[in-house]
């Protein structure tokens, strides 16, 4: 019954191709230091799935964002769980994404012919300090105004145009509601759709050239 | 020869890799319908005795209108809801409070002393003096409130 | 990389390839492995840390000591090592070019060797960038003060962020010998400065006023006072205290076992100065409050110049002496003062000796003796005045400025007397003595409305108050009182008039009550009509609605004849009827005497329990005795121990014995030498017996 329907299907959707290219694909044999990049894309898919769940409740505005953070996290069922899968997924999206990084440089897999696939990592880790920068200031509380406070006047600093770079962050010389709004448009709209591209193209990479093998004394 | 072997373990390990992607799903999925669905299953806030106002001013035989204020906390945002609740009584003794709200799609009912009904100008439907439906489509009476009366003041339960 | 090397990579890989796994489920299996322990490790994480939230973001909370979450901290700290101009190097050079070296990693490394062992040079920077990056983070978190500390702070600064900082901004200066707790007390009505006294108490009020006129006070006192004191509990201490505890540093009592420095070496004399002027402003009202209106009462009767007061003030009772009267005095003369003094029947003659001769020191305060020959050999020697502190040494120049200022000022009276005074000369004719109206002696049809109910005055601001009274209600036969409008009274005397017109909001003289029912039968006697029918508006004490009948100068300003008439007639405007309808004249005589008795019986409402020590004994002596006992007499009221051991004449207290303890002969006045305490006149009948039961309970300490 089962391979029936696998096969209907297949004729239709020619899965098994995919799948076969994707998932039975032959790879060298490689140790736990190689699950770190996938380890990182489980923490990103963890962030979406519950930065999802938070925007169901979640307010972007001065007067409600604090109230409806509280309201998550001490009223709804497992709110708590949601918040701080969020909160503590975004420190393990640093850390793993530092430690596959520095796989990549000590094993020298940024060379040919994955070069792009380093690139687009590189791009990757900048992505995700962005998602860090303008995820904490949403909460709306002491630690998240007056960081941001703080972080956005140290862009200021650039020659010439900082104070320009300060006021395009902030929606202004204050922080203020419109700096909530952007930073919550930023961090929901157009960080993610960033990362799904650029990671799309980074795994697409990945299963076309495969991934490198543990390099021997004399590679 | 260990052909037979290798396959073995390899459909364990698939075996298992499906088994902890169902875990985690349902790690990530079960809380994830619970903090859906909470808000929904949430209880109605206590009720409590709500004060309309003096017995007195409740005209024999005439239902007759009350207003009052009500604190509603909905989500993260406390609103003061105003409540409308016509109060019948026949003897002065008896009370019977009914909502205003029409149980048909929720329009306001209002008391038509002329014809002695309620009218609910959504679809034309008429509840009687006691709330009952007269014509139109309601498919229940009027809502009635518990109501009591202490020291000369009128109360409902609500909330 | 030439392309013999990418051929080889190829081909290699391409082995490594045929001799590896699949993907699934080997490598699969893996990665469902760590992202499960992932999984866990964030959802405990959750459970046990759960995700941080801080108080609600507070703008104007500028104490709170901003910290990165932890994956920036590096960057925060780099930014210290680039003070000023440098600043652009750690926070624009250093990233930037770390992002570039990372960005050009397959550039800059073009190599065919892929093992670490023949990279020492990207290995190398890597792993310099990599530590300095974990250096520099816990470098942070250890010099970083933890934010909560911070966060409590400095109230003051907060109260005036939160009160003020909206329409004042940031700072405001304001010139000097302003009366600073009267402005924010007040508010102003033309500036559009609302009333603090609702909103704030009036420690807070000081304090806020010792924040504005000393700003380096405020700092001085953030970094040495603050980390023990908050600034709300010292600044209604005595500055007599204050200046003991900075000048006497870890001797200072209080201090002893503390490790504190000595403030004399540690702060300047203009620090310390600054540091007095922030906790006892420099605000003439207030000092006056605290320091002289235990002995002086509200205000001190004083003509002479400005500068002849302050030398007064500053030198205190060391050099005020008062002559001996013999030497210039017939003996007759110093009998009628002497009589004057001790007795209450004194003729109208010995009383304007004694304002001839006296009064221009003593004020309106008479010393009082129960002792005719005591009383007489005090002024016929005379003597120093010896319970005046030198308030030179305790006071800055600039308190004591201001509190010279505000002495002239008040020695007119304070506003709300004067208030009265002109209250009663231009409009009680009309109004009534307390705004209660009656009928208009200009159009004898009419009768003028109470201008003293809630109502009235809730209604029309100090604005509106002002021009009725400046340009009058011709339509009402008001003429205009402003000398705008051709009246008598300056713009200055009219706001006191509306000052003592807002004095009746508290307990407004005019009210009408809700009922008032009256018994069937009125044939009662006067206590009995008192209890049912006078005390339904005024109170079983006389306070209610109304004068306060129990009041000493309602008693003194009117005649028995006048009450009899008020309760015969009433008061056409207020529900104080007619009685005279209902109540013969016997029974209203009798109300008459009852009316008469009312002061002399409110001591008995006061005690309930016995006396606390701690709450309600020491706060007596702390309001009206340490004063000048505090630093200056033997005396110490601290502790029930110290107040019954210490002073000249020790023990000041027999417990168990109030006749006997000399604490107690002196404030009833019986006591057989020395003057009598405090010297301002007997405390108030009820604070008396409250130290009177508390001595005869045994002097307590609890």
């Amino acid at each position: 019954m089962g391979s029936k329907i696998a096969d209907w299907l297949d004729e239709r959707l020619g899965w098994r191709s995919v799948w076969e290219a994707i998932f039975l694909r032959k790879i060298p044999k490689v140790n736990w230091l190689f699950t770190l990049g996938s380890a990182t894309l489980f923490v990103a898919v963890n962030q979406a799935i519950t930065g999802i769940l938070l925007t169901l409740y979640y307010v972007p505005t001065p007067d409600h964002a604090y109230n409806s953070v509280q309201y998550i996290t001490n009223e709804v069922a497992a709110g708590w769980l949601i918040r701080g899968l969020h909160h503590w997924g975004a420190s393990a999206m640093v850390v793993l994404t530092v430690l596959h990084m520095l796989r990549v440089i000590f094993l020298g897999t940024y060379k040919y012919p994955r070069e792009i696939t380093w690139f687009t990592g590189v791009f990757l880790l900048i992505i995700v300090i962005g998602f860090g920068f303008t995820g904490y200031l949403l909460p709306w509380d002491q630690k998240a105004y007056w960081a941001t406070t703080v972080g956005t006047k140290i862009a200021s600093v650039t020659p010439g145009i900082g104070d320009w770079i300060l006021r395009v962050m902030r929606g202004g010389p204050e922080l203020s509601a419109v700096t909530l709004a952007r930073f919550f448009g930023v961090h929901v709209w157009v960080l993610p759709s960033a990362l799904m591209a650029l990671s799309g193209l980074h795994l697409y990479l990945v299963i076309k050239i495969g991934i490198s093998e543990m390099p021997g004394k004399d590679d | 020869m260990n052909e037979k072997k290798e396959i073995d373990r390899r459909s364990f390990l698939g075996m298992a890799t499906w088994a902890i992607g169902g875990l985690i799903g349902a790690g990530f999925g079960i809380p994830a319908i619970a903090y859906i669905i909470s808000p929904a299953t949430r209880k109605d806030e206590a009720q409590d005795w709500i004060r309309l106002g003096s017995v007195s001013k409740v005209e024999l035989g005439t239902p007759t209108l009350f207003k009052t204020k009500i604190e509603r906390q909905t989500g993260w945002i406390t609103k003061e809801e105003e409540l409308s609740i016509y109060v019948l009584t026949e003897n002065g003794r008896d009370f019977v409070a009914m909502s205003n709200i029409c149980t048909h799609l929720g329009c306001r009912v209002r008391w038509i002393s002329d014809q002695e009904q309620f009218f609910c100008p959504c679809h034309n439907a008429g509840f009687s003096k006691s709330g009952e439906v007269v014509s139109g489509p309601p498919p229940r009476p009027l809502d009635q409130y518990q109501v009591k009366e202490e020291d000369g003041q009128l109360y409902v339960l609500g909330g | 990389m030439n392309e013999k090397e990418k051929k080889d990579y190829l081909a290699g890989y391409k082995k490594a390839k045929e001799k590896g796994v699949h993907f699934y489920p080997d490598i699969l299996f893996k990665d469902a492995v760590v992202s499960l322990l992932i999984f866990i490790l964030l959802a405990a994480l959750a459970y046990f840390l759960g995700a941080p939230l801080e108080e609600r973001a507070n703008p104007s909370d500028t104490n709170y000591t901003p910290k990165p979450e932890w994956y920036f901290l590096f960057l925060f700290q780099l930014l210290k090592y680039f003070p000023g101009e440098l600043e652009v190097i750690g926070v624009i050079v250093i990233p930037t070019l770390a992002i570039i070296f990372l960005f050009l990693l397959p550039v800059l490394d073009r190599s065919a060797k892929r093992h670490y062992s023949s990279r020492p040079w990207i290995i190398g920077i890597t792993s310099v960038l990599g530590i300095g990056i974990i250096f520099l983070s816990i470098q942070s978190i250890r010099e970083t003060p933890p934010p909560a500390e911070a966060g409590l702070g400095d109230p003051i600064a907060a109260l005036y962020a939160e009160n003020c900082a909206s329409c004042h901004g940031p700072m405001i200066t304001v010139p000097e010998g302003t009366n600073l707790h009267l402005i924010i007390t007040q508010g102003s009505h033309e500036g559009g400065m609302p009333a603090w006294s609702g909103d704030l108490t009036n420690n807070e009020i000081d304090a806020l006023a010792g924040f504005v006129l000393s700003p380096r006070g405020h700092e001085l006192f953030n970094s040495n006072c603050g980390e023990c004191h908050e600034t709300a509990e010292l600044v209604s201490s005595s500055p007599i205290e204050l200046k003991a505890a900075l000048n006497l540093g870890s001797e200072y009592p209080a201090h002893s076992e503390l490790d504190i420095p000595n403030w004399d070496e540690v702060l300047s004399a203009q620090n310390r100065t600054s540091l007095l002027n922030f906790l006892v402003a420099p605000d003439g009202q207030r000092l006056f409050a605290i320091n002289c209106s235990a002995c002086h009462g509200r205000s001190v009767a004083y003509t002479g110049e400005e500068a002849e007061l302050e030398s007064l003030i500053s030198q205190g009772g060391l050099h005020l002496e008062m002559p001996p009267w013999q030497e210039k005095l017939s003996s007759d003369d110093l009998d009628a003062l002497a009589r004057y003094v001790s007795s209450t029947d004194a003729s109208a003659e010995d009383a304007e000796l004694f304002s001839q001769l006296c009064s221009s020191c003593h004020g309106t305060l008479i010393p009082q003796m129960n002792d005719f020959d005591l009383a007489r050999d005090k002024i016929a020697t005379g003597g120093a005045h010896e319970t005046m502190p030198v308030w030179g040494e305790v006071l800055t120049s600039e308190q004591l400025d201001a509190l010279v200022s505000y002495t002239m000022d008040a020695s007119e009276g304070t506003p709300l007397e004067v208030g009265r005074d002109i209250f009663s000369k231009n409009c009680a004719l009309c109004h009534g003595d307390f705004g209660e109206g009656g009928v208009n002696p200009a159009r004898p049809d009419d009768v003028i409305a109470p201008i003293s109910s809630a109502e009235y005055l809730k209604t029309r601001d100090d604005h509106t108050l002002f021009q009725i009274i400046a340009q009058g209600q011709p339509n009402f036969g008001m003429s205009p009182f402003g000398s705008a409008f051709g009246g008598p009274l300056d713009d200055d005397q009219i706001n006191t008039i509306i000052t003592y017109m807002r004095s009746w909001e508290a307990n407004p003289p005019v009210e009408y009550p809700p009922e008032m029912t009256l018994p069937d039968n009125v044939d009662l006697s006067g206590v009995e009509i008192f209890e049912t029918l006078c005390s339904q508006c005024h109170r079983p004490d006389g306070s209610g609605i109304g004068p306060v009948l129990s009041d000493p100068d309602f008693q003194k300003n009117n005649t028995d004849q006048e009450i009899f008439n008020t309760i015969s007639k009433g008061h056409p405007n207020s529900s104080m009827i007619a009685w005279s309808q209902i109540l013969t004249d016997d029974q209203i005589l009798q109300l008459v005497k009852i009316l008469r008795n009312l002061n002399n019986d409110g001591s008995e409402a006061g005690t309930s329990g016995p006396a606390s020590f701690a709450n309600d004994v020491r706060p007596l002596f702390e309001e009206h005795c340490t004063i000048c006992h505090g630093q200056m007499g033997g005396w110490n009221a601290d502790t029930s121990e110290n107040v019954i051991n210490t002073g000249n004449n020790a023990p000041s207290v027999i417990p168990g014995d109030a006749k006997n303890s000399l604490l107690a002969q002196k404030m009833l006045g019986t006591q057989s030498s020395g003057g009598i305490m405090p010297p301002a006149g007997l405390l108030a009948e009820d604070q008396v017996r409250i130290i009177l039961d508390w001595i005869t309970a045994g002097a307590p300490d609890n």
